[in-house]
């Protein structure tokens, strides 16, 4: 009887230690969680990549479809996870006012296939880019430093971004479009709500601001654009 | 939002392990797909447009540079927490 005793108490220390020591491991990833998120928002400025591959038809089909087929099953996931179907365990890296909303990826992943599918390159490259790297820039920044600094550099290197890939345009229309899109993108970055994620307003709204000045080209003087504004070219690739 | 729900949400200890061992596996693509595709822009750029003297594919260096500087910026932080967090887990299960 003593020996079993024994034996429990051995088995409930081993226990404790495990579980202290499994605490200690899960609080040192607590920092791995918040440069995750950066990575994985720089990662998406790759998807670029879709404009360089070349026209031939069964890459076009995939263009087409793969896409939105991705897009498609990370919903149908995260409908499954907030009905409670999949654990949010599962999840890697997720905020706590996504436990019982979409989580953030998806608005990402939906912004810029609707930017890649709907709009113009020049409309499109720096959305996606704001996306991806001025958000985390000025998450950092917002980190560091006070709010006022997050707009003036938020501002900044989104009218770069917006500037490089308008730089075939008009001097005049070079200037007007990183202005709007620069200031949609920090608008659409700072207003944060609940159930629309800065990962999509940070796209989506200077994508808006920047189509109606695109539909307005011809009649302000400009000229309909076509593809001369395009900045990545299709790749030429020996298959 | 307030600080509460801008935190991280935490894992339940039994898929933890489940969990660090697919970002382990994740990690490689998330390095290396962006700064293979910031040196295939500066390819492009260099065999069509700067060896053909082609002015046109400016825009695709430019944006091969923005790629490349964005992603290094951060992923030499990630990579550091990455290795920290190895090195805490490998004492731990000493």
């Amino acid at each position: 009887m003593i020996e079993v005793v024994k034996k429990l108490e051995e088995f409930e220390g081993e226990v404790v230690k495990k579980f202290q020591d499994t605490r200690r491991r899960i609080n040192s990833i607590d920092i791995d969680v918040h440069w995750y998120r950066r990575a994985f928002h720089a990662f998406g400025a790759s998807l670029l990549f879709y404009y360089m591959l070349p026209n031939l038809d069964w890459i076009n089909l995939l263009k087409f479809w793969v896409p939105p087929a991705i897009v498609v099953t990370a919903v149908v996931i995260e409908i499954l996870r907030i009905k409670g179907k999949v654990s949010s365990d599962h999840f890697f890296g997720l905020r706590m006012y996504e436990k019982d909303r979409i989580g953030s990826y998806v608005f990402f992943a939906v912004a810029i296939i609707v930017l890649l599918r709907f709009f113009p390159q020049p409309i499109a490259i720096p959305c996606i880019l704001c996306a991806c790297l001025s958000d985390p820039i000025m998450g950092e920044v917002r980190h560091r430093f006070r709010m006022k600094y997050v707009y003036i550099f938020g501002f900044l290197v989104c009218m770069l971004f917006f500037s490089v890939a308008w730089y075939k345009a008009d001097v005049r229309l070079l200037l007007l479009a990183s202005f709007v899109g620069a200031f949609g993108a920090v608008i659409g970055e700072t207003k944060k709500f609940w159930w629309l994620d800065d990962d999509f307003m940070i796209q989506m709204l200077p994508a808006i601001l920047l189509g109606i000045i695109w539909i307005a080209l011809p009649y302000i003087g400009f000229g309909d654009p076509g593809n001369s504004l395009d900045i990545i070219y299709p790749g030429i690739w020996p298959w | 939002m307030n600080k509460e729900k801008m935190s991280y949400m935490k894992t339940e200890i039994k898929n933890y392990d489940k969990i660090v061992r697919a970002e382990l596996l994740f990690t490689p693509l998330l390095i290396a797909l962006p700064l293979i595709i910031g040196v295939f822009l500066i390819y492009d750029w260099y065999v069509r447009g700067f060896s053909e003297n082609n002015a046109a594919f400016t825009g695709q260096l430019m944006l091969g540079v923005i790629i490349l500087i964005g992603n290094i910026v951060f992923d030499i932080p990630f990579i550091k927490s990455l290795v920290k967090s190895i090195i805490v887990l490998s004492k731990s299960k000493k």
